[in-house]
């Protein structure tokens, strides 16, 4: 996963193979590969956290005494904000200096000295490895902006029929045991449950800190493939199931971040059903109602609830996800224009994962991986591996695109 | 989901509503709301009275308003949709001109109370002391209903007019029983005009419509919060073409209106309308009432449905 961000990977296996080896091994495989990669500043992510530096040396050079002008206003807060990265430079410097001047001494005559010289090393080399392999990639990754938002995940049946549906009833399990697993809040918002049993599409409301980072890259296609247990021949058939999931603000009185969004006359709002005279001459409950967002033909309909206001609460809530994705979505398009494309945006109609029952295997076909003890991961369990796996693969997009700049 | 149930309830009452009612259904029973109880304890019961033509919403026993949950018990009128509409256009439109508080507490007034829906949902949106309301209702059923929704919605129910002593800081809420058709009414019911803020959703449907009402309605429902043509219309004196047409009780209205000055000089009434009517009963409003502002609003539905006037 990390190409040759950490070229110390060669030190760190002198740790492991401490054991097996005498001093004199150790020391010559240190100074062969230290030789060998010869100037460390080759690492890019090194190169690129000097330059960095540099480019905070230069800003405070040219600061003028009194720094009032607009400009230095700008090189005063850039100052500031690499000033973190200054530190762990200076630190890794430190440590890179002292590694170097403890090296000659893991060949000391003296027994005690070279033990001492060892686990300075070891020290030293960790501290190096942390620096580089953690900390600088921390620092240079911008935040996520999405890191306190919910989620809205909403399913649909695809190819398949009704074992498709069967699946999207499977997935939702899966989903709801996950979050709850993780101390999350789920709730089903609305559901079109099949009289097979299988649900024909359904939105869940997932609440919690990170829970839309984390979900992110649930967005795609899954595929199942077994035999339909309405399936007499005992034939396996393959199903797909579209999973979309959407950024969900907390719901404040007036949203703000509406206004970024949408505007109230953008909207229209329909019932769906006539009513007749209506008013007091009908008790039926007709609260399904319908919102379109004009000027992207965006809809949202909405039957789940008692009420209109009920369902018109929902409806703005799937909207505003729906809006706000494809905000987001426009943005990292934008980027990708600007740059080379290396951040991935998510295309909803990828086969993202497959879920085969017959092998025991769900495999990620965006990671290459394969986990078997498929059940744990339709229980829920073995889903947090994906999810972490995907979000250290985005995250480390993220750094080779900084780097790339 | 039990097909049969699913199969049964279809019949009953259509495909679509049939999903989302055992959906209702089983929700009220896996999830109930605190302080309501449904009236059944299982879902084959819940199904087999709803086939006999009862409303759901007394099966269940509540029916959400805007942001509230309203217990409901037969015969107390169900609140509508169409009013949770406008009494929740109603709310915004009262604390809109000023963000800031009014220099009094406002008095409202909700007459042909039932649930309580309108007056709780206007003491549950207007900011904390901004409101002392009172429900008048003809039913005991009604006041009570509405003295415990009022505690569901946490609204202190007041017991004198002079709540605004009592409860400071509070919005609150009197439940008072009385028949506004009745000679002596104002003094009856303990009114305290003017009022800043009057509604009402008036019994308003015409005799002939009433007996084609759907059954769900006419069985279950009190005649006396759906009857707009009062065979009892004490002095009002309304020729007959008026009676047939439902509007006895905008008469009456009117009528207190301008014999008991109820309404404050800045004040708003709002009345809800049935389908066709809202033009003779503006009419009504501007000639005997003497309102010079009159608005009518429609509901979701582009009916005609809230007359809204000023004096």
């Amino acid at each position: 996963m990390f190409r040759a961000i950490s070229t110390l990977h060669a030190l760190r296996y002198i740790k492991f193979a401490r054991s097996f080896q005498t001093n004199r091994a150790i020391l010559a495989q240190a100074q062969r590969s230290t030789a060998s990669t010869s100037n460390v500043q080759d690492t890019p992510i090194v190169q690129y956290v000097k330059k960095k530096v540099e480019e905070r040396r230069k800003l405070q050079s040219e600061l003028s005494e009194e720094a009032l002008s607009d400009e230095d206003i700008k090189r005063v807060r850039k100052i500031r904000e690499l000033e973190p990265l200054q530190d762990a430079w200076v630190e890794w410097s430190h440590a890179k200096q002292s590694l170097e001047e403890t090296l000659p001494l893991l060949d000391d005559p003296d027994p005690t000295m070279r033990s001492m010289a060892e686990d300075e090393y070891a020290a030293l080399t960790e501290t190096i490895d942390n620096l580089v392999e953690n900390t600088f990639p921390t620092l240079l990754v911008p935040s996520s902006d999405t890191a306190h938002l919910s989620a809205i995940i909403e399913l649909r049946a695809g190819v398949g029929g009704s074992e498709s549906a069967l699946f999207v009833g499977d997935l939702v399990r899966m989903y709801t045991r996950a979050a709850q697993a993780d101390g999350w809040d789920v709730s089903m918002i609305s559901s079109n449950v099949l009289e097979t049993g299988g649900i024909k599409d359904a939105i869940m409301e997932v609440k919690g800190n990170g829970v839309y980072d984390a979900l992110r890259w649930e967005s795609g296609v899954h595929r199942v493939q077994r035999v339909p247990a309405t399936e007499a021949n005992g034939r396996v058939h393959t199903s797909t199931v579209s999973v979309m999931v959407l950024p969900l603000a907390e719901e404040t009185e007036s949203n703000s971040a509406d206004d970024e969004l949408f505007k109230m006359d953008e909207i229209k709002l329909e019932v769906m059903r006539a009513r007749g005279a209506g008013g007091q001459h009908v008790n039926k409950t007709e609260s399904a109602v319908r919102l379109t967002h004009i000027p992207t033909g965006i809809s949202v309909s909405m039957q789940d609830e008692r009420s209109q206001h009920q369902n018109r609460r929902r409806a703005f809530q799937i909207l505003r996800a729906r809006l706000m994705d494809r905000k987001l979505n426009q943005e990292m398009l934008d980027r990708r224009d600007l740059r080379r494309n290396l951040v991935r945006s998510a295309d909803r109609s990828e086969k993202i994962r497959t879920y085969n029952y017959a092998q025991d295997r769900v495999t990620d076909h965006r990671l290459g991986m394969s986990v078997k003890n498929l059940m744990m991961v339709i229980n829920g369990d073995g889903l947090q591996g994906f999810i972490k796996a995907l979000q250290q693969r985005h995250h480390d997009e993220m750094l080779e695109e900084v780097l790339s700049q | 989901m039990p097909s049969r149930l699913f199969t049964q309830l279809s019949r009953a009452i259509g495909r679509e509503s049939a999903q989302n009612e055992l959906r209702w259904m089983r929700r009220a029973l896996e999830n109930p709301i605190r302080g309501i109880e449904p009236a059944s304890r299982t879902i084959d019961d819940m199904v087999a009275r709803r086939i006999r033509g009862e409303p759901l919403q007394y099966i269940l026993g509540s029916q959400p308003f805007g942001p509230l949950n309203l217990a409901v018990r037969a015969p107390v009128l169900i609140p509508r949709p169409e009013t949770e509409d406008w009494a929740l256009r109603l709310a915004d439109t009262i604390r809109a001109p000023s963000s800031s508080a009014p220099r009094r507490p406002l008095k409202v007034l909700d007459l042909c109370t039932g649930t309580g829906c309108i007056p709780l949902l206007l003491c549950h949106a207007l900011p904390r002391g901004w409101a002392h309301a009172t429900g008048v209702d003809i039913s005991e059923h009604a006041v009570r209903l509405a003295r415990e929704n009022a505690g569901l919605c946490g609204i202190p129910v007041a017991t004198n007019p002079h709540a605004d002593l009592e409860q400071e800081g509070h919005n609150t809420f009197m439940p008072v029983l009385a028949d506004l058709m009745q000679r002596n009414f104002v003094n009856r019911a303990g009114l305290e005009p003017p009022y800043d803020v009057i509604t009402s959703n008036p019994p308003y449907i015409p005799r002939d419509e009433y007996d084609r009402l759907p059954a769900s309605v006419k069985d279950f429902e009190d005649v006396r919060a759906l009857l707009g043509d009062s065979v009892d219309a004490g002095d009002l004196a309304l020729p007959q073409d008026e009676r047939d047409k439902g509007l006895t009780f905008y008469h009456r209205i009117a009528e207190l209106l301008r014999d008991h000055d109820l309404l404050h000089a800045e004040g708003t009434l709002a009345l809800e309308v049935g389908k066709g009517q809202a033009q003779d009963v503006a009419d009504i409003v501007e000639r005997k009432a003497r309102m010079r502002h009159v608005d009518i609003w429609k509901d979701p539905w582009g009916v005609e449905r809230v007359v809204v006037a000023r004096p």
